[in-house]
């Protein structure tokens, strides 16, 4: 199976999905839904139509830029040392304030349970293990 | 005072109306254009039945032929399937004369229709291939593209003499 792409938005059509539209000089429009495909009905352009707009990519590649990429490989090691201290600061802060919490109502602290084992069970355990 | 006050709200009322009749036949005019053009671009296809008149796309020698009898389908033919036509326009020197009742292939239709792998297909037009009783085609060419639906229904005749296979 084939992916293609939708001829007036240029998604991936997976198989399965969408409708073909053959002109009579053989040319095959595909569309990946109903929406391209009205559009397309309607004659709209598909680079002016304004509809797709949020559906366009924003993070385009950028052309390789030496000074950029030198900049970038300085800022990585502080940009993950500023992380660090501030998960560090936020776990600390979270503490604080648990602390806090336990020394107004204690009764939010779990009782202590104290589990008999029986010496049949423990000699049993001894023998699996061995 | 209150007589003079009120015929002059009639007035005025008459004023507003008379302005309205006169830029209203622009108004209903232009919204209706625009209404009739939409409808006929968004025209919802259908079936193949009887009185539609399709192309046919051979050198058979006819032009036109209308849909008398749809022989597979309660609601009508679809791509692919077999009608009985009459020839309603021919060329004078072809195979087949005008009135002749023939047997016709749909080989394109505007109406979508589902593949075996999910999609649909359409086509521009409404379009057959005049085959006789065995359903070996009365041409030798055949015009257009042609679905490669048409291997499953048993025309791979068809589907030889065609130039493009959608």
């Amino acid at each position: 199976m084939r992916l293609e792409k939708c001829w007036f938005c240029s998604s991936t059509i997976y198989p399965g999905h969408g409708i073909q539209f053959v002109r009579n000089d053989a040319k095959i429009f595909r569309f990946c839904r109903s929406k391209c495909h009205k559009n397309f009905k309607m004659k709209r352009n598909p680079r002016k139509d304004s509809t797709f707009e949020f559906e366009r990519k924003r993070n385009r590649p950028e052309r390789y830029d030496r000074n950029l990429a030198e900049n970038v490989l300085k800022a990585i090691p502080k940009i993950d040392k500023i992380r660090v201290s501030r998960e560090e600061r936020h776990h600390k802060n979270n503490l604080v304030k648990a602390r806090y919490v336990l020394q107004q109502d204690p009764s939010l602290t779990l009782p202590k349970i104290k589990v008999k084992v029986s010496q049949q069970q423990s000699e049993e355990n001894h023998a699996m293990e061995e | 005072m209150a007589a003079a006050f009120a015929s002059r709200c009639s007035r005025v009322g008459r004023s507003l109306s008379g302005g309205l009749s006169n830029s209203s036949p622009g108004l209903f005019t232009s919204s209706h254009g625009m209404t009739c053009n939409n409808l006929f671009s968004q025209q919802q296809r259908t079936f193949i039945q009887m009185r539609t008149v399709l192309k046919v796309v051979d050198n058979s020698g006819a032009k036109k032929v209308m849909c008398i009898q749809a022989l597979k389908g309660k609601k009508g033919a679809r791509l692919g399937d077999t009608i009985i036509a009459s020839v309603k326009e021919a060329h004078p020197n072809g195979k087949v004369k005008k009135g002749k009742v023939v047997y016709g292939v749909v080989v394109r239709a505007a109406m979508q229709k589902g593949r075996c792998d999910g999609s649909e297909v359409k086509f521009d037009d409404n379009a057959v291939v005049l085959v006789d009783k065995q359903g070996q085609p009365i041409g030798t060419r055949v015009f257009g593209p042609v679905p490669h639906e048409l291997r499953q229904k048993k025309h791979v005749k068809i589907l030889t003499l065609a130039g493009h296979i959608a």
